[in-house]
């Protein structure tokens, strides 16, 4: 069991916040409205990073994504003119669509219960001393804001098992950077550059 | 009758000592293991699937795809804790895999919408289904 007690009180509510914010998400008619409910549901599922004790990943979701694609998002919908979109949010194959993704849905669903009612994916039994600090109960006594190890372990793992990978997101990041600015400039800007 | 009565009796005794369907669920609200996880990140990534095949305004399927790629990351994190809590060596691939997600998914969303504020000098439109200059 990874949450009990309060921990699962929290977990179902952000669940039921994720779920609805990533149903209006979808189907919200105002973009603006729309970008609004996808933080709510970035939001919800950041917390339960935390509840996952992942606390650096919980906060670079919460500094790259509310902080700043949803800001680029918004930024971008005072750019363009969308009045005509709110009037017909759904393209013409709507049907066909929801009806290929609700399928898509229910097959992963299906296979993710199959595996469950299998035994498949959690059956290995816990080592007994990682047991041990799993079912130790809180000392009342300890000191408050002991700190956790995730960000160390997390660095470290990031600066020694994945070095390239890292290495090659930052020459990504650097070629996104240059590409939209070379793609966002206007007719009259790239006249004056070239 | 005899055998009847003995049915009955081991039926009964059956339903006393196996817990009913309603405490099944109670039971399965109160511990959140990892598939609880998993289902919910697959309710939300046929959400975004969804989003992006029914919605016409280009910036909200981009929206729908950053719904899909924060499903995938649960996932990551879900099995990265179980994996912790089983004492699994490297728990924290799934973490650092969830990193790299995350800067692709800025990379991608820089790009996109400069390429979206592009098409919308030119066509003077963000509607997917009147942008069809390649379509068969």
């Amino acid at each position: 069991m990874l949450l009990v007690g309060w921990e699962a009180v929290f977990f179902w509510m952000l669940t039921l916040v994720a779920l609805f914010a990533a149903v209006f998400t979808v189907s919200a008619r105002n973009p603006v409205h729309c970008a609004l409910f996808l933080i709510s549901t970035l939001i919800a599922k950041g917390a339960l990073f935390l509840l996952l004790r992942a606390e650096f990943v919980a906060g670079a979701q919460i500094l790259v994504y509310v902080g700043g694609i949803l800001v680029l998002f918004l930024f971008v919908l005072m750019l363009v003119n969308t009045r005509s979109e709110v009037e017909n949010p759904f393209n013409r194959q709507d049907k066909v669509g929801a009806f290929i993704a609700a399928l898509v849905g229910l097959a992963i669903l299906g296979a993710v219960t199959y595996t469950q009612q299998r035994g498949g994916f959690f059956k290995t039994k816990p080592s007994a001393d990682r047991m041990a600090i799993e079912n130790a109960k809180p000392d009342p006594n300890a000191p408050a804001g002991v700190i956790s190890a995730d960000t160390e372990t997390l660095g470290v793992t990031l600066y020694t098992r994945a070095v390239l990978p890292f290495e090659i997101a930052s020459v990504l990041l650097l070629m996104a950077i240059v590409g939209s600015v070379l793609l966002a400039r206007d007719r009259r800007q790239e006249e004056t550059y070239d | 009758m005899m055998t009847f009565l003995a049915l009955a009796a081991s039926w009964a005794a059956r339903q006393a000592s196996e817990p009913s369907l309603m405490e099944r669920y109670v039971q399965g609200l109160k511990e959140v293991d990892a598939s609880k996880f998993l289902v919910l990140s697959a309710i939300i990534f046929s959400l975004g699937m969804g989003g992006v095949l029914i919605r016409r305004n280009i910036i909200v399927i981009f929206m729908s795809v950053e719904l899909m790629l924060s499903a995938a990351n649960l996932n990551f994190i879900a099995f990265a804790r179980y994996w912790q809590t089983q004492g699994g060596l490297y728990a924290y691939n799934g973490h650092v895999m969830t990193i790299f997600v995350i800067v692709v998914a800025a990379a991608e969303a820089a790009l996109g919408l400069g390429l979206l504020l592009a098409l919308y000098r030119n066509r003077e439109t963000i509607a997917a289904d009147e942008i069809n200059l390649l379509k068969w």
